[in-house]
């Protein structure tokens, strides 16, 4: 288990690095990893780990603790998800300060407008991905589709989203 | 707006705050907790610091709870508002992992995951198409969401090389931006 810890641990460091757009950007990697690479969960555990992070309070990358917890326990999930945030918290904490502290202010803007508009196409097309991967059948994105129609639209919770598709669900609608 | 200061622990207890009710994405509810609730930066401010965690790889909210905290507190800041943001979180998808164990054997779970795994994955989509909003007050940087999009998922390049392809038309619209 030792070497399934620090293969975990080197291997989300570095995917910590290249995660440009967030975790969600990195799911398709961390399926790749989990799944097809090391066979720690298969398929169905996987769609159904991203659901747990999903319903459970908490950040999305919930689905990497997750990951960790089943390689090595209590001690796999933190280590997990450790090494999923040092790397690029290290990094951010650098950079921050010196756009902040960036004395050209049309300077900073400039940045700041560039990445924002990265940052939405990258998250467009993650979700795009996250879909191919996730859903199976016309019902899951039909439901989909109408989660993004009624976020965008109204003000409801996000909980009463996910209790509604979680009731399609169990009624064998999905 | 003059500048504040915040102490660790309202960091910890802040974060916890959005950490423990983001369900669905947490991103949302940063927002609305840091902007709306504790009014501890402007819409403005957020969505800028926001844009900068996003595109600096690894998990935009421990970015973001990285760049409040520090903001507020230097690094003690910062690791007060990362743990805050994660400890319950751990706690409780641990507890949901070892029930997983027990009963994902059971239709009516695997009925219920695939149900939310279809909302979750909307959900993630609308965060982006909200982004989007902001982004029509100046046309021409749509053309650099649109070749984001295609160069990730019509060309299926890696999202590091999308990033390095995309980035200069991105730094040249925004130059045109601020200029205007």
């Amino acid at each position: 288990m030792m070497s399934a810890l620090i293969s975990l641990f080197l291997k989300l460091s570095a995917f910590s690095l290249v995660a440009f757009g967030g975790i969600n950007a990195l799911l398709p990697t961390l399926y790749d990893l989990s799944v097809n690479q090391e066979h720690w969960i298969n398929s169905q555990t996987f769609a159904d780990y991203f659901a747990i992070a999903q319903a459970a309070p908490g950040p999305n990358l919930m689905t990497v603790t997750l990951i960790g917890w089943k390689v090595g326990g209590v001690i796999g999930a933190a280590v997990a998800t450790l090494a999923i945030a040092w790397p690029s918290s290290i990094m951010i904490y650098f950079l921050q300060r010196s756009i902040m502290r960036m004395q050209d202010i049309q300077k900073q803007k400039m940045i700041e407008a560039a990445a924002g508009a990265l940052a939405v196409g990258l998250v467009l097309s993650a979700s795009w991905g996250i879909a191919l991967q996730i859903n199976n059948g016309i019902a899951a994105y039909l439901l989909t589709a109408g989660t993004i129609a009624i976020t965008l639209f109204t003000r409801w919770h996000p909980l009463y989203l996910i209790a509604i598709g979680g009731l399609l669900g169990i009624f064998g609608f999905i | 707006m003059q500048p504040k200061m915040l102490t660790p622990m309202q960091l910890f207890i802040g974060f916890s705050k959005i950490g423990m009710s983001g369900f669905g994405g947490v991103l949302p509810w940063a927002r609305r907790t840091i902007v709306e609730q504790e009014k501890w930066l402007s819409s403005e401010e957020f969505s800028a610091m926001l844009g900068i965690c996003q595109i600096v790889p690894g998990p935009n909210i421990v970015n973001l709870g990285v760049c409040v905290g520090s903001r507020f507190a230097g690094v003690p800041g910062a690791f007060a508002a990362v743990m805050g943001l994660m400890l319950g979180p751990v706690a409780i998808v641990i507890l949901l992992g070892i029930l997983y164990e027990q009963y994902s054997y059971m239709p009516i779970v695997q009925g219920l995951l695939r149900g939310i795994s279809a909302v979750g994955v909307g959900l993630i989509a609308s965060t982006g198409f909200k982004m989007l909003r902001t982004e029509l007050k100046y046309p021409p940087m749509l053309s650099v969401i649109f070749l984001t999009i295609l160069a990730a998922t019509y060309f299926h390049l890696g999202i590091g090389w999308v990033v390095l392809l995309v980035s200069p038309l991105a730094f040249y619209l925004a130059w045109k931006k601020v200029k205007k």
